[in-house]
Parts: C-alpha cells; structure tokens; sequence
C-alpha cells in the first residue's frame, strides 16, 4: 500500500496523484510494489539481476509506462537495471523517477540504469524526475544512468530533470545513433546548499544523417557544485548540438566542457556555453514591472528550468 | 507630473593621458514634463536620451539632482517602487530571457493570469498578434517582435506615466502608424503622460510638445515648427544654448 509519504513522492516524481493509466511498475524500498501490463507493453522482472524488462509490441501507438521508485527507509542503497525495448513504429511515453524521503542519519541512495533499444522508426519520449526531501541528516544519493541505442530512423526526447533536495548526483547518459534517428535531451539541474551534481555525457552520431542536440540547464545555488561534460562523436554525415547554460547564484561552482568530435568530412557539430549570473537586464525588466528583486529572480529560474 | 531638478548623470573616463576624468552623459538637466501630455524626445545618437529615461525609471542612479514624481522626490527610491507608483519603462533593448513567455510578462504587467483579461489587452494594444502570448521571449524573436512585446507590456500597466525608448526601432512601414496612433489613444483615453524618445517624424507629428537632447543637456523645448531648423540642419546643436525661456530655435544662429 502507499502511504500518504509515497503519494507526495510519486507526485512530484512522475505527476501522478494515484496509480497511473496503463502500465506501470512501482518500485518502493527496493521491492516491488505494485505492477500492471497492457496488451501491447509486457513488464517481467529480470531474472539475471535486480530490475524489470519493459517490451513494447512494434506498432504500439499512444501508450504510457509509468516506472516511478520510492525510497523511504533510512539507510537503503537501492540498485536497478532496467531495460526498455522499444518496437518498431511505436509511439510510447516512459516517466521514470525517483523520489527519496529521508528522515533518518544513515545515507539513502538510488543507483538506476536505464538501457534502452529504440527499434526502427520507434518515436520514445522518455521522462525521468529525481527529487529528494526530508529533513534527516542522511545524504540523498542519486546515480541516474541512461543508455540509449537508436536504430535506423528513431526519434527519442529525453527530459531530464533533478529538481531539488537531492545532495550528490553522477548522473550518465550514453547514446548511439543510428542511421537517420535524432536524440533530443534536455537536462534539468538545480543545486543548493553544500550539493553536487555531476552530469556526464557522451552522444555518439554513428549513423549517416542522424541527429542530435543536447541542451542543458543549470542552477546553482549556495555553496553547490555542478559540472557538466557532454562529448558529441560524429562518424557520419550527421549534425549535432550541444548547448549548455548556468546560472550561478551566491557562492555555487560550475565547471562546464562540451567537447566535440568529428570523424567525417560531413559532420556539422557546434556548441554553446555559457555561465553567469543572472542577467542584469532580465532584472530590470520584471522589477520595471513591478516585480521585487526575489519575485525577479524567482521568475528567472523557474523560466529558465522549464 | 515629473519634476527633474539638476538632474545629472555622470561617469568616470579616461582621457588620452590616461587621467580619470568624469564625463557628464546628463548634465544638470531641469525639466517639467505636465500631466496627460504627449512629448517626444530627439536628438543625436549618445546623446544621453536612453540614459535620461532609465534615470527616471530608477536604472541608473543620478550622480547630482533630483526627480519628483507627483510632487514626491522619488530620488532614492527603486525600480520596484517607481513601477508601483505608475511609471512604466519601454527599453531600447529589449531583455531576452530563456522560457519565459509573452503570456508570463503581461501577467505581471497586468497583475492578472486571467485568460480573458490578457486576449483584451492584446486586442487593445493591437500589433501583436494573439498568436504571440505563448512565444518565448527569447533570442528566437525577431527585432520588431520583441519591440512590440515590450511595447505592449508597458501599455498593459496602465502606468500614469509611459516611457517608451525607440519604440519604432525594427517596426515595419505596415505598423508604424498603427503603433503612433495607439501611443496617442492611450495617451488620450487614459491621460497617460507620454514620453516617446524617437528619431522618427511620424511621432513627432503626434507630440505636444518636442525636446531635444544633446550632449546631455536640454537644447529645445517647444512644438515641431520651431524645432524644425534644428531637425534639419543639427550643426546648429552645436552653438550655444539659447538663453532661460527663449521658444525658438532660430535663436542658436
Ligand atoms: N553606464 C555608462 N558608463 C559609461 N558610459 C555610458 C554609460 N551609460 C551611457 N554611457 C554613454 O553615454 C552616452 C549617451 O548614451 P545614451 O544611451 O543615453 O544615448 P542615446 O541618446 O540614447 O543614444 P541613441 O540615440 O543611440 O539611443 C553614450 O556615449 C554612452 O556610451
Ligand atoms: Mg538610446
């Protein structure tokens, strides 16, 4: 059963007020909670190691799969391998997420490695939430992992997010695309107090006329630490972007490195970085408007986040 | 409405010898602007008419002098403050920002989220399309767009006194007039005191009165007429000013 603590939890991970439409798959203190399948999406738990196998049938069009973990018992290091496949031709929505509460003094921490196939012509938006809260001493620990290989012609979107209380993360992501397929990511961080977040990232464009751009937003707050390293490998004709902002507030760190690579004559790579404070003139303008100086700021990051 | 009383601006510069010098960008300026009237404000580029705005509206901190607003010295007061007592300011470069939208900044500016609300003001306001409350006011927007946007924002305050700092500057020929005749039916219906600072005639020809600005300090006040000489010929600015009350500007040959 979930309790009142894991609704708030499965709220502000996945949006979800009680148990999700369609399939789905909770995970609660390293077991799982409840379950469901549909005709076209078939979740079993993997019986090599701890995690689930999530196939989609090719040509499953507008379906959902909700795979949300809570943790809320102190002191659990809880790590999971799942794996997606994604059938020909689907067109499917994952939101994943994890949401820790920790009241006691011992560390919480969730490992998760998400392995996805995107078969071909397959269009995947892939959702993932952290979000840590309680006022215990333990450390929130989260090492999110995505690995994505696109075949000929997919289309994946990835938004991911980490948005608040989580003290130290190591998040990867690790994508190869093949021929005509595009990766969207767009990752969400914000730091405060004494956090760190690390974000890794290695987008390898192997395929002829694939694509890909990888757009990254940082907040940093107090005295955290955020660095984010995104490398693009180019092997074909291909085209990729990165583009990576921080806005640092008070006394938090950033350091930031897009590396790019290409392998091929034909391969058009670019990025954009860029760190500071919030800009003067944004300021301005909304206290023009009447805004105080905290509301200015406030609507600057919740902007800039979204 | 608006009193400026020795109002200065001043910076610290270098000069050749590489000696700290201060550079006057306003320089003890005293003006009246009245209530309800259409001014507009000219005068050659750097000649100090962004910054004299931006002193009113609180970005810039005088050097010397002072500003009364309704007969309040809101010399010390902030940018907040100054927007709360009803003036509103048009920037000559708009703020870009990232996933903030059209529909965030009338909010604020209208103090409402109200969808109906917001139509109306956009209807009001007239050359912004519907189509652009949801738009990010982003690096994406063009030029004109975005002068637009920050035209309408200033506009959906109903500020007792608007501000609006070339709000013509990458407006196409289909929309200049439309926009001359908005500013003036604002100016009308709602007795907002107005302050266009352009280069262009068409706004001129609508204002009651014309000020010329040049390095930083008022050389005209008066109507178009008399301004005309100085507009066509502006070697003129750079005799000397014409003595306390004088109303034409024949008096600089
Ligand atoms: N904070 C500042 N520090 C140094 N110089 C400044 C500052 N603000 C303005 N200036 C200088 O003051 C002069 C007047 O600038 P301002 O922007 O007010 O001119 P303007 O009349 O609005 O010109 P334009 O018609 O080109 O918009 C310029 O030479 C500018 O470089
Ligand atoms: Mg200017």
């Amino acid at each position: 059963m979930l309790n009142a603590l894991d609704k708030d939890l499965l709220k502000a991970v996945a949006d979800l007020d009680d148990l999700p439409q369609g399939a789905y798959s909770i995970r609660k203190n390293g077991k799982l909670e409840s379950r469901s399948v549909t005709a076209n999406i078939d979740i079993v738990t993997d019986d090599k190691r701890d995690g689930i196998i999530v196939t989609i049938a090719p040509g499953t069009i507008n379906e959902s799969v909700h795979i949300p973990v809570i943790l809320s018992e102190n002191g659990l290091n809880d790590v999971v391998y799942n794996t997606f496949i994604v059938g020909a031709g689907s067109d499917v929505t994952i939101v994943a997420g994890c949401g820790i509460h920790c009241g006691g003094p011992e560390p919480e921490g969730h490992e998760g490695i998400h392995e996805f196939r995107v078969e071909k012509g397959a269009r995947l938006k892939y959702v993932e939430k952290h979000y840590a809260s309680g006022h215990g001493f333990g450390r929130k620990i989260m090492n999110p992992t995505t690995k994505v290989h696109l075949e000929e012609n997919a289309h994946v979107e990835m938004e991911l997010t980490q948005i608040g209380g989580v003290d130290e993360a190591n998040r990867i992501n690790e994508a190869v695309l093949g021929p005509g397929s595009s990766l969207m990511i767009m990752e969400r961080v914000m730091t405060e107090g004494d956090q760190k977040a690390d974000s890794r990232n290695e987008i390898i464009l192997a395929g002829e006329g694939s694509s890909s751009n990888m757009i990254s937003r940082s907040v940093i707050k107090g005295n955290s630490r955020q660095n984010f390293y995104a490398t693009m490998v180019a092997r074909q004709k291909c085209f990729g972007h990165i583009e990576c902002d921080a806005i640092i507030m008070d006394n938090g760190a950033n350091e930031t490195i897009p590396a790019l690579r290409a392998e091929h004559p034909d391969a058009e790579l670019s990025h954009e970085a860029s760190i500071g404070k919030i800009a003067g003139d944004q300021l301005m303008k909304l206290m023009s408007l009447g805004l105080s100086d905290e509301e200015a700021v406030n609507m600057i990051i919740q902007g800039f986040l979204r | 409405m608006l009193e400026l009383k020795n109002l200065s601006f001043s910076v610290a510069e270098k000069n050749e010898n590489g000696e700290e010098k201060r550079r006057d960008i306003i320089d003890e300026m005293d003006f009246t602007f009245e209530a309800g009237k259409f001014y507009a404000i000219t005068g050659p580029n750097g000649s100090g008419k962004t910054t004299l705005s931006r002193l009113i509206m609180g970005i810039n901190q005088p050097s010397a002098g002072s500003i009364f607003f309704e007969g309040k010295d809101i010399t010390g007061m902030t940018i907040t403050e100054r927007a709360t007592a009803g003036i509103s300011y048009s920037f000559q470069q708009p703020a870009r920002f990232k996933g903030v939208t059209f529909r965030d900044l009338l909010s604020v500016a209208a103090r409402t989220e109200n969808e109906e609300k917001l139509l109306e003001i956009v209807r009001r306001v007239g050359i912004c399309p519907l189509s652009f409350l949801d738009k990010p006011v982003d690096s994406t927007l063009s030029g004109g767009e975005i002068k637009k946007i920050e035209l309408a924002t200033t506009i959906a305050r109903n500020p007792k006194l608007a501000i609006y700092d070339e709000p013509d500057t990458g407006i196409d020929l289909w929309t200049i007039m439309p926009m001359v005749n908005l500013l003036k039916k604002e100016q009308i219906d709602h007795k907002t005191t107005t302050i266009v600072v352009s280069h262009n005639r068409s706004f001129l020809d609508v204002a009651d009165d014309i000020l010329i600005v040049d390095h930083g300090k008022l050389r005209y006040h008066g109507n178009l007429k008399n301004a005309l000489p100085m507009l066509n010929d502006f070697r003129i600015c750079s005799f000397n000013p014409c003595p306390e009350g004088e109303q034409d500007a024949q008096c600089f040959r």
